[in-house]
């Protein structure tokens, strides 16, 4: 029977590990699955009339005659509960003061959530602010402001424990005048704005107005480009050079272990550090720039990827075959030569992987960018300006979105619209390195 | 002035090339010789083209001892006015309080209490998921779960911390108890069945007739299955009654933690495993060990020193992570009681640098600013540590597979 435990326990061993593989995968759907699912709806969406009334006055986008005439028909139905609400008006006038109190308040609530639901009224007062000149743009928000326009919370203490209750405001105003609007608004809120399935690709180009309440994330996308490439500039030349010094010019010995192991320890400092020495350095001590800026921050994130580059690319250059490099000596060209002219376009798809792959880390790096980079609200810069000015960034922008925001809640979609766009242009560039890494294998196999 | 430097190394080569080619023109068109002049310059130039390269080596390589003296530098005033005792076994963390308070012990513990969680999450199923990926899986199932950890790996970790935040932690905080449950059994009930299987089959081992040994051995293993069962259900019972107060808790960092560390152990201990070679393997099972026995008394044992770096280097990822810590660990500068609470906020040393410096730069000089290189320059010192340690191991592993 030993031998049937002995392959019971194998046929375990296995399952265990296969289990753990499956658990890995499960893992990246569990956090992408949500994310994913979400961060669609920042494009796709049910957008309502004052949606493309907005991009229409802010970004001068779709047909005006169309919007505005579906604007038009949208407000007349409004009228009707903007008429009860100033008929409500009139007769709380005409209440004895002692009734009048008692309604004051909860008239000012309903006044207050009814114009943020559908927005001021034609030729009334228009507030700078752009959140208190528009009703709710997107359908989901509508429906949670409906929720908010129909019931009103009240605590009750039970046993010691606190219960959340959601009332009907409709029994604060029963034999009022104002009964009828709750019923009017649930039941006509789609032809008081109008929803319809809204695919707003416009997302990734369009700046944000009003803190990301409304608009795109073209700055913060722009921001991520420039770090990205500004540290590339940076890493790449310097890095190449080194590895190309390591793989073919240095002999064994005490000064070639030492470089690298201190291009080993580089890469184990932490992100946060590299931000630190970007501030520190970069900005308080060299003052590469007045303030943060993108330069400062392409600097510091160039350091952060400089020893994925060497790595990559001094690997690359060791796996071309050495025939290479004697044919091109037997030929009569210089070391240098052989380098420049052999080598490296030998070895370039492998050291393109490398880049490639560091793109993706020094796009998705926050740490090191948020003392010498990244600002919570810019415009989109020129590149001349990104010397010496800073810029929103993607992953700078998620953390302040969903921890510091005035309305953290209001704009989740456009923080998973944020993560899905940052995770999609990371995944695509390790894809990309993976499909270069895959082919140069077939290569090498042949 | 590194700039300048910088940019004068990278065009220095180039100009070099172009000469080179110049020579090479002009020689081809005289001939195949050169003359002598021309053979001392293009000497000259080799010589200073490989004397800037080393410089430029030297100069990437130089960084990282100018981080360190640096940080080291922008430390010391902080421990000149303040000096050792109050920053190292105080847990009292009030920098922008008049008088101001340095205690970092908390936040000590705080990043010490996350690692740990985290490596002890990631270690198993890294090193279970790298054998399994090395030896187990077939070659065309291997090329579809590379990807998975490459991308595991790529998604950037502020993406993770939104996950800890967004999604983990008001899930957490509503399901408390449940969601504790779940993962347990989750994790638990496979292993007690494998277990059980192993278990009833080798008690059942002495009995010698062949039909009376299978029914001993279904019913071994139902009994084992049940006992285990109901420790599970034991356990899971108690952990039900668990109520989350705070979903941005120690447990959730070290669990998103482990997941952005997984992919560092997984493919760094696959690597080591790999190493070991066919030779050992085969001879393994020529000698008539099964898979399971093969893996766990010779492969492993032989690649430990590289699985031991890889966990390391994992540690070195969770240790100094800043944007998941900062977001979803509830930054509170406490220690938790009792300290191996897992379910209580706690602040680390990355984010408490992240978080701080914001302020802190207003009053550059300060010891409010120079406390935070002390604590770059401790998280420093620790990967500095680590990193030395795992190359070690590495290097020693090495040696000892090619049988020095």
């Amino acid at each position: 029977m030993r031998e049937h435990t002995r392959k019971l326990f194998d046929y375990a061993f296995t399952g265990l590990g296969i289990a753990s593989i499956t658990f890995m995968v499960a893992i990246l759907v569990i956090v992408l699955v949500p994310i994913f699912a979400r961060g669609v709806q920042a494009v796709i969406f049910k957008g309502t009339v004052e949606h493309r009334l907005l991009h229409l006055e802010k970004f001068s986008h779709g047909d005006e005659d169309a919007i505005r005439a579906e604007y038009d028909e949208a407000l007349k139905a409004r009228q009707f509960a903007w008429d009860m609400l100033d008929n409500f008006k009139k007769d709380l006038k005409a209440m004895p003061s002692s009734e009048r109190g008692h309604y004051r308040k909860e008239f000012a609530d309903v006044e207050a959530i009814f114009a943020e639901l559908m927005g001021p009224r034609p030729g009334e007062h228009r507030f700078p602010i752009v959140r208190m000149q528009y009703g709710q743009n997107r359908w989901d928000r509508a429906q949670v402001k409906l929720h908010e326009l129909m019931y009103y919370e009240q605590w009750t203490y039970e046993n010691g424990e606190s219960h959340l209750q959601y009332l009907p405001r409709k029994d604060l105003f029963t034999g009022t005048s104002l009964e009828g609007l709750f019923d009017y608004t649930e039941s006509h809120l789609e032809e008081m704005l109008k929803p319809k399935i809204t695919f707003y690709w416009r997302f990734l180009t369009d700046s944000s107005i009003d803190a990301h309440i409304f608009g795109g994330i073209w700055p913060e996308l722009l921001g991520t480009i420039y770090l990205t490439i500004g540290s590339m500039l940076f890493a790449v030349p310097f890095g190449i050079l080194t590895a190309i010094y390591l793989a073919e010019y240095a002999k064994e010995g005490m000064i070639l272990s030492t470089i690298r192991s201190c291009i080993s320890t580089l890469s184990g400092v932490p992100s946060i550090v590299f931000g630190l020495i970007g501030l520190a350095f970069f900005i308080n001590y060299l003052k590469v720039s007045p303030n943060k800026s993108v330069l400062a921050g392409a600097l510091t994130l160039g350091l952060l990827v400089l020893p994925t580059i060497i790595r990559t690319s001094e690997e690359a250059i060791k796996a071309v075959p050495h025939a290479y490099k004697e044919a091109a000596m037997g030929l009569g060209a210089g070391r240098w030569f052989t380098v420049v002219k052999v080598i490296l376009p030998a070895s370039l798809p492998g050291i393109m992987t490398g880049i490639v792959l560091s793109m993706g880390r020094a796009a998705g790096e926050t740490a090191p960018i948020i003392f010498t980079a990244a600002v919570s609200v810019g415009q989109a810069l020129s590149p001349i300006q990104a010397l010496s000015e800073p810029t929103p960034a993607l992953s700078w922008n998620i953390y302040n979105l969903c921890t510091e925001h005035e309305a953290v809640e209001e704009i989740r979609h456009v923080q998973y619209g944020m993560v899905v766009v940052l995770i999609g242009v990371v995944i695509s560039l390790s894809l990309i390195a993976i499909l270069m890494r895959a082919r140069i294998q077939k290569k090498m196999k042949r | 002035m590194l700039l300048i430097a910088g940019v004068c190394k990278r065009v220095c080569p180039l100009i070099f090339y172009s000469f080179e080619q110049l020579i090479m023109t002009t020689s081809s068109a005289n001939g195949l010789t050169l003359s002598r002049r021309k053979v001392l310059i293009r000497q000259a130039l080799a010589k200073t083209g490989t004397g800037a390269l080393f410089l430029v080596a030297a100069a990437s390589a130089l960084i990282v001892l100018f981080i360190i003296l640096y940080i080291f530098k922008n430390s010391l005033p902080f421990f000149e006015s303040r000096g050792f005792v109050e920053f190292f076994t105080s847990t009292r963390w009030y920098p922008s309080q008049d008088p101001a308070e340095f205690g970092a012990l908390a936040i000590f513990a705080g990043s010490l209490l996350v690692t740990i969680g985290a490596v002890f999450v990631a270690a198993p199923l890294g090193i279970v998921s790298a054998v399994c990926l090395s030896d187990i899986i077939n070659f065309n199932l291997r090329q579809w779960i590379k990807p998975v950890v490459e991308i595991l790996a790529a998604i950037p970790s502020v993406a993770y911390g939104f996950f800890a935040l967004v999604v983990l932690a008001p899930f957490m905080q509503t399901h408390g108890g449940h969601f504790l449950d779940a993962i347990w059994k989750l994790i638990a009930i496979p292993c007690a069945f494998l277990a059980a299987m192993v278990l009833g089959s080798s008690l059942s081992g002495k009995v010698k007739e062949k039909t009376k040994r299978r029914l001993y051995a279904t019913a071994y293993t139902i009994i084992c299955f049940a006992v285990l069962l109901g420790l599970i259900q034991y356990i899971s019972g108690y952990l039900v009654g668990i109520r989350i107060s705070s979903g941005t808790n120690a447990l959730n960092v070290s669990l998103v933690l482990a997941v952005m560390a997984l992919p560092t152990v997984v493919s760094v201990s696959e690597d080591a495993l790999q190493s070991v070679g066919r030779e050992l393997r085969e001879g393994s099972f020529a000698l008539g060990a099964t898979r399971a026995e093969t893996m766990l008394k010779v492969i492993i044992p032989a690649g430990s020193s590289g699985i031991l770096a890889a966990v390391l280097l994992g540690i070195m990822r969770a240790l100094g992570e800043t944007m998941i810590v900062w977001m979803a660990s509830g930054n509170a500068a406490k220690i938790p009681s009792p300290i191996f609470n897992y379910l209580e906020p706690v602040r680390t040393l990355t984010a408490t640098i992240a978080g701080d410096m914001g302020e802190a730069d207003h009053v550059t000089g300060s010891d409010r600013y120079h406390v935070l290189f002390a604590m770059g320059f401790s998280l420093l010192l620790f990967s500095f540590v680590l990193n030395l340690v795992s190359e070690k191991i590495a290097s020693r592993q090495r040696d000892k597979l090619r049988g020095k």
